[in-house]
């Protein structure tokens, strides 16, 4: 971490410290039970570690310009969430694969936001995102299928735009290797770049972070998380598709362009125990398969076992099928007691609450809540700060978490952070084009055959 | 009044004292430090050069790195020992300048990997290089990175372990994946392999390639195998002696040579990286008759120091037993790694003394006092590639004689590996009167026998035992699985390889 960011922690930190005389009081009034333990141990020294500011709204600041690639729904909602976190900030040029979803993107661009993008700043086609970057956008918001991202990510960069990387931001092994060096690179040129694992910028997540590092629940020991859930959506072929478009049409279904549910959903998960405790793991070892998705060649389960370093065990437990009981949630355990996000609590080992997040005391201070906008909030202000603030290596750690799992998944070998962070796994093809696809390489994974 | 003036006085003056002070030092520092000072003590010509050819000199961006940037440890680190370390290198070579002649100090040996992390400070190379994944790097070059920011405490790895011509240039160095098939150079192309109806040395011709290795008929007989408590530089683990039987075979005259290593991999390699249990698996089969080798080495294997018929080096256990699996396919006949008792009786030929020639490892190794009048090495530097003649180098095996079985540089050059496992108490557990002894099925490293160009006089004695260090020796290899083909962190391991005879010969 760069002393810069060292310093700004800190001053955060400093002012969280200050604004817990106001709040602090009645965030803690939710305990009971339990004997407060005056002398904590925290789990990392304060000011080692990053806590977002939480304004409402970003400041006000040099007007930008913004690009979109990839039109989808998240990339839609982005553009809202943006637009809505700060002042200031116009849309001027977007890309897509497909000219309907420019198209729609502009349209309601223009009705919800009465914003015009300029036709000429409108791109289609698999080089889209270089024409948006180029176009002179400020910043950029990618949120096309996540195996695009590390080099959509790595133009970005070299051109000197700061990114939103929506989540998961890379799939394989190889887009790793490629976050991870443009995340160092994207620092050293002062950007400022924001992944959408928006629970980081949610006030409940971020509140209970900060209890977790005081030393409330003890040293951590282990955790479960969950992303269970009923099926996920998918896109029938339709007459005139070529295979690539119908792929990516469905892309939530196939494992090149998604990294699966495992990546795809659940690196929120996986990425809140990682937060938590700071780390990645060293191991996975789990199961999955494919019970009732209708497209495309993933699995629609997965349970995997991440062993960290000091033994420490995490359990990943994901699902998309209908008719099944739903849980998306983190649970962390501690020496001394235990979190978790359903209720954002933290109990002693005897069950009592010691201290629990207080929504109507942050209600009382804050009015924007939405965790999806918050995020947008926090990239906007480091930009109009001139302060560089990297998301991407610890996201794209928790994107080869996931990765790690679903290899050990698909294999039914332990895989180890070791092989799968030199593995030669690229799940990019090596023609981009809309036209046909050999199909038969796209088989769902069957554990123990090496297939 | 007047005393306080004394006090002001007292504490101004020493203010201006240490002022003073730190300016002296902080010139003496300066001017000590530039490039013309280091150079007129270290005068050695030749580091100058291969600095201005280096990156760190010669470069598209005009900067020029200086000799204390590298060879200091930054001062951030603390100015105490900062100045200590400067004092003592400063020392040493005024030493040297005094009383040594440049041409008596093995630069060649100061030059390699493993002592080049003792005057090069990693954290200086970090001080100016602190952005490891610049723009524009390749994919490996991450991976590798990657690899160092992970380990780099774990397994104490250094900047140098991969850029070791950094500051100083290094002809053929390179990072770069071997791409394609080697040139093995002129000659025939064998279509047969040689006849063998007798108990004679003979050529071995490998068909499709236009390698030949001349195979030594070495007779059977005992011997004792070891050496007696009382051999001077002897350890533990070279008894008790046993006097054991070998059955009579064939043995490579050298250590088998980079054109036939070559001739293996340009038939077998393969460019993809298939899963370690595949290439395990393939290889066991019977049924198969085709070996997987090698892939690609990283970087350039023979260190820069030639190839021809130098031994081949740095290629693992697994490697040198493909390579005889292979060789056997070729010819019809079984070529294998020797037994450690083999090779030893061999390296013997016949004689029960350190060396097959006369001579004492205390006189050609001296200790103490002994080292400054120096020792006379004539007979040992005529049959054997050590420290004391090669330089930090394997050489050809035509820069020395044979042993009395006509087999050269069974000691020194490069080490060699053994069909065994390496145990400390391997002889122990060998009856007495033994017939052809393995070592034992257990164990989780291999012999390595015969010491190296870069080993002492005490350690190429013919009964010196060694053995392969895995881990270690692939400490600084990125790669994970990690390369079961070559070592990234061991050069002087090589092997030679023994022919069992045909049945039905004489």
């Amino acid at each position: 971490m760069s002393a810069k960011m060292n310093r700004r922690s800190f001053l955060v930190t400093g002012a969280a410290v200050g604004a817990a005389g106001l709040v602090g009081g009645s965030l803690l009034s939710a305990c009971s039970g339990g004997k407060k333990d005056a002398k904590l141990t925290p789990l990392r020294e304060p000011g080692s570690y990053y806590i977002p500011e939480l304004p409402d709204k970003a400041i006000d600041g040099r007007p930008l310009k913004a690009g979109l690639i990839g039109c989808g729904g998240r990339g839609n909602g982005a553009v809202n969430d943006l637009l809505e976190a700060a002042d200031g900030i116009t849309i001027t040029a977007l890309g897509d694969v497909f000219p309907d979803r420019v198209q729609s993107t502009r349209e309601s661009i223009a009705k919800e936001h009465g914003q015009e993008v300029p036709a000429e700043n409108c791109f289609t086609g698999f080089d889209a995102y270089q024409k948006v970057i180029d176009s002179g956008v400020d910043m950029v918001i990618v949120a096309t299928p996540p195996v695009f991202r590390p080099v959509h990510f790595q133009y970005a960069t070299s051109k000197g735009v700061h990114s939103f990387l929506e989540k998961p931001i890379c799939v394989d092994a190889k887009g790793y290797r490629t976050i991870m060096a443009t995340a160092k690179q994207a620092e050293a040129k002062g950007l400022s770049v924001v992944t959408g694992t928006q629970r980081h910028h949610e006030r409940a997540y971020v509140e209970s972070f900060k209890k977790i590092q005081e030393g409330l629940i003890g040293e951590i020991t282990g955790g479960n998380v969950y992303w269970n859930q009923g099926m996920l959506w998918y896109r029938e072929r339709q007459k005139g598709w070529s295979d690539m478009e119908w792929m990516i049409r469905d892309w939530v279904n196939w494992k090149w362009l998604s990294g699966d549910h495992i990546v795809e959903q659940h690196v929120h998960n996986i990425d809140v125990f990682t937060w938590m405790l700071g780390a990645h793991p060293v191991k996975a070892t789990g199961v999955g398969s494919r019970q009732r998705r209708i497209t495309g060649d993933q699995y629609d389960n997965f349970s995997i076992d991440f062993e960290f370093e000091n033994g420490i065990h995490m359990h990943s437990f994901c699902r998309q099928i209908d008719g099944c009981s739903s849980n998306v949630s983190e649970f962390v355990q501690g020496t001394k007691g235990s979190w978790n996000s359903q209720d954002f609590a933290i109990r002693d080992l005897q069950g009592n609450i010691l201290w629990q997040y207080d929504e109507e005391a942050a209600k009382a201070q804050f009015t924007q809540h939405n965790p999806y906008v918050l995020e947008h909030v926090d990239w906007v202000n480091h930009i109009r700060k001139g302060e560089a603030h990297i998301e991407a290596a610890e996201t794209g750690q928790s994107s080869l978490a996931g990765t790690m799992g679903r290899e050990a998944a698909y294999t039914g070998n332990t895989v180890t952070w070791d092989e799968i962070s030199a593995s030669e796994l690229d799940y990019m093809p090596e023609k981009l084009e809309l036209g046909k696809m050999d199909m038969s390489k796209y088989t769902v994974p069957v554990p123990g055959t090496g297939k | 009044m007047g005393r306080k003036r004394v006090i002001w006085g007292f504490i101004l003056g020493g203010l201006a004292l240490g002022v003073v002070l730190m300016m002296g030092v902080n010139i003496a520092d300066t001017y000590t430090s530039t490039n013309e000072s280091c150079m007129s003590c270290h005068y050695h010509e030749e580091a100058d050069m291969l600095w201005k050819q280096s990156p760190h000199h010669l470069n598209g961006s005009g900067t020029v790195t200086d000799c204390a940037a590298c060879h200091l440890p930054p001062k951030q680190e603390g100015l105490n020992r900062y100045y200590m370390i400067k004092l003592k290198m400063g020392a040493k070579d005024l030493w040297a300048k005094a009383v040594k002649d440049k041409e008596d100090i093995d630069w060649e040996a100061k030059r390699q990997v493993d002592y080049a992390p003792r005057i090069v400070y990693n954290a200086s190379c970090l001080k100016c290089h602190e952005d490891l994944y610049p723009e524009g790097i390749s994919d490996d070059g991450v991976a590798a990175h990657l690899y160092y920011d992970e380990n780099a405490e774990k397994l104490q790895l250094n900047c140098v372990s991969c850029h070791l011509n950094a500051g100083h240039y290094i002809e053929g160095y390179t990072h770069q994946k071997l791409k394609g098939t080697v040139d093995t150079g002129p000659g025939e192309i064998y279509e047969t392999p040689a006849t063998v109806d007798r108990f004679e040395s003979f050529t071995e011709t490998v068909p499709g390639t236009n390698a030949s290795i001349r195979m030594v008929a070495v007779p059977g007989g005992e011997f004792l195998l070891g050496s007696p408590e009382n051999e001077p530089r002897r350890r533990t683990d070279e008894g008790p002696q046993k006097r054991v039987q070998i059955s009579r075979f064939f043995m490579a005259e050298t250590e088998i040579t980079w054109r036939q290593f070559w001739s293996f991999y340009n038939e077998t390699m393969s460019e993809g990286r298939t899963p370690p249990s595949v290439v395990y698996e393939l290889n066991g089969r019977a049924d198969l008759d085709a070996v997987t080798g090698p892939t690609p080495p990283f970087g350039f294997p023979d260190q820069g120091w030639g190839m021809g018929d130098r031994p081949a080096i740095t290629m693992t256990h697994y490697a040198a037993e493909t390579f005889c699996q292979w060789l056997s396919l070729k010819t019809g006949r079984t070529y294998r790694l020797p037994t450690e008792a083999e090779w030893e009786y061999a390296a013997r030929g016949g004689t029960g003394t350190p060396y097959f020639f006369e001579g004492n490892p205390k006189k050609y190794e001296p200790k103490g006092l002994g080292r400054l009048l120096g020792a006379d090495t004539t007979m040992i530097a005529r049959y054997v590639i050590y420290e004391g003649n090669s330089p930090a180098r394997t050489q050809e095996p035509s820069e020395v004689k044979a042993n009395p079985f006509g087999l050269k540089n069974m000691l020194g050059n490069a080490m060699e590996y053994c069909a065994d496992r390496y145990a400390e108490d391997a002889y122990a557990r060998i009856p007495d009167g033994a017939q052809d002894p393995k070592g034992p099925a257990e164990g989780d490293e291999f012999v390595v026998r015969g010491g190296s160009y870069a080993d002492a006089a005490g350690a190429v004695r013919c009964a010196a035992r060694s053995h392969t260090r895995h881990d270690d020796w692939l400490r600084t290899d990125p790669q994970n699985p990690k390369s079961i083909w070559w070592y990234s962190d061991v050069k002087a391991i090589g092997f030679r390889v023994v022919c069992e005879v045909p049945e039905n010969i004489d």
